[in-house]
């Protein structure tokens, strides 16, 4: 599976829930597949998406807050995975979309080729779930919707050929328009 | 500064709405970080950026909060401020140590102590040094700010070696 298969598929199962999207292909790829307001594509900040998603899913716990990560990004906030553990919000599903590289600066290779994010993730007590095909992607997200956060999807994709094209949005809309999601 | 007024400038907060206080310990405010652990309200991060992101995510819920850290831990932060805080305009509370404000701190304090000042302008984030006198006129000016939707900063001295 390419990242933009995977994030149509797994996007158009996130009905009226929040996701916010790590900078680089995946933000690109989320707007053009499926842009809606409920989205909050943060464009720089890198490595920070699931800290943004751990601040979101405390205030809100009647929502689902998804964060859409990548290898390279997680790897750069670790301790992240540590201090969401240690709250445990049960609205957090925290999927990362995983090609050992670091795609939107010219695919240079990330650690996770060769270390595996999945057991990391587990030994800090998050419930972990690994997917390589579409179908493995169904069986887990119906096997997640009875289930409590935080929970991890480890998406393994292959490298992409075609780019999706920039966030066209400016940063303070995208800001004003997920705000007044958040309200409704 | 002194060990009631970090603990009063905790409550006022409080008072005034501050929901989350997020950060990296600093000795120089340990009794204000104190004061929020017998309350119940602070969360220890393992990075300041961490902090700025979770406070973010909070302040996006319509939910204030104040982010605090050593000043080894602002100029962590800088690209995070750079590239979440400024360019989506969140607003956001910083409570900043200033280790190396007197000549004869510890060495690895020094350099960033002598470019604090000058980091915080070319940023463009408003600050003032809170002390034991003004620590209430600070708060509500950083309170102020927050209201206005613009991010600010509280500076600590460290005054004692």
């Amino acid at each position: 599976m390419i990242r933009k298969e995977a994030i149509r598929l797994i996007s158009k199962k996130i009905v009226g829930d929040v996701i916010v999207s790590a900078n680089g292909y995946i933000s690109r790829d989320l707007f053009e597949v499926n842009d809606k307001p409920t989205n909050f594509y943060m464009i720089g900040s890198m490595g920070l998406a699931s800290s943004i998603g751990l601040g979101l899913a405390l205030q809100n716990p009647k929502k689902m807050i998804h964060v859409f990560d990548g290898d390279g990004n997680i790897l750069m906030n670790l301790g992240s995975l540590t201090t969401i553990s240690k709250l445990k919000p049960k609205n957090f599903i925290h999927i990362i979309f995983d090609n050992s590289s670091h795609e939107s600066t010219g695919g240079q290779p990330t650690s996770t080729n060769k270390i595996s994010i999945d057991a990391i993730a587990k030994a800090v007590n998050f419930k972990v779930f690994k997917c390589h095909s579409k179908n493995s992607l169904d069986k887990i997200f119906k096997k997640i919707k009875k289930m409590y956060g935080p929970i991890i999807i480890l998406v393994k994709i292959s490298k992409s050929e075609k780019i999706s094209r920039r966030v066209s949005l400016p940063p303070k809309k995208i800001k004003a328009r997920f705000m007044k999601s958040l309200q409704s | 500064m002194n060990e009631i007024h970090q603990r009063r400038i905790f409550d006022y907060l409080v008072k005034n709405k501050i929901e989350n206080f997020i950060g990296v310990p600093d000795s120089t405010m340990k009794y204000f970080i104190d004061q929020g652990f017998k309350r119940k309200k602070v969360l220890i991060t393992t990075r300041e950026e961490e902090a700025i992101g979770i406070a973010s995510g909070f302040a996006l819920s319509k939910s204030n909060s104040l982010v605090f850290m050593q000043n080894a831990g602002f100029a962590n932060s800088i690209s995070t401020i750079t590239s979440l805080v400024q360019l989506y305009e969140i607003p956001l509370i910083f409570l900043i140590g200033w280790r190396g404000y007197l000549k004869k701190d510890a060495p690895e304090h020094m350099k960033i102590g002598k470019i604090q000042p000058n980091l915080l302008k070319i940023l463009d984030l408003p600050r003032k040094i809170i002390t034991d006198k003004n620590w209430k006129a600070s708060c509500n000016w950083a309170l102020k700010k927050l209201a206005n939707h613009e991010s600010c900063t509280l500076i600590i001295r460290r005054v004692f070696l």
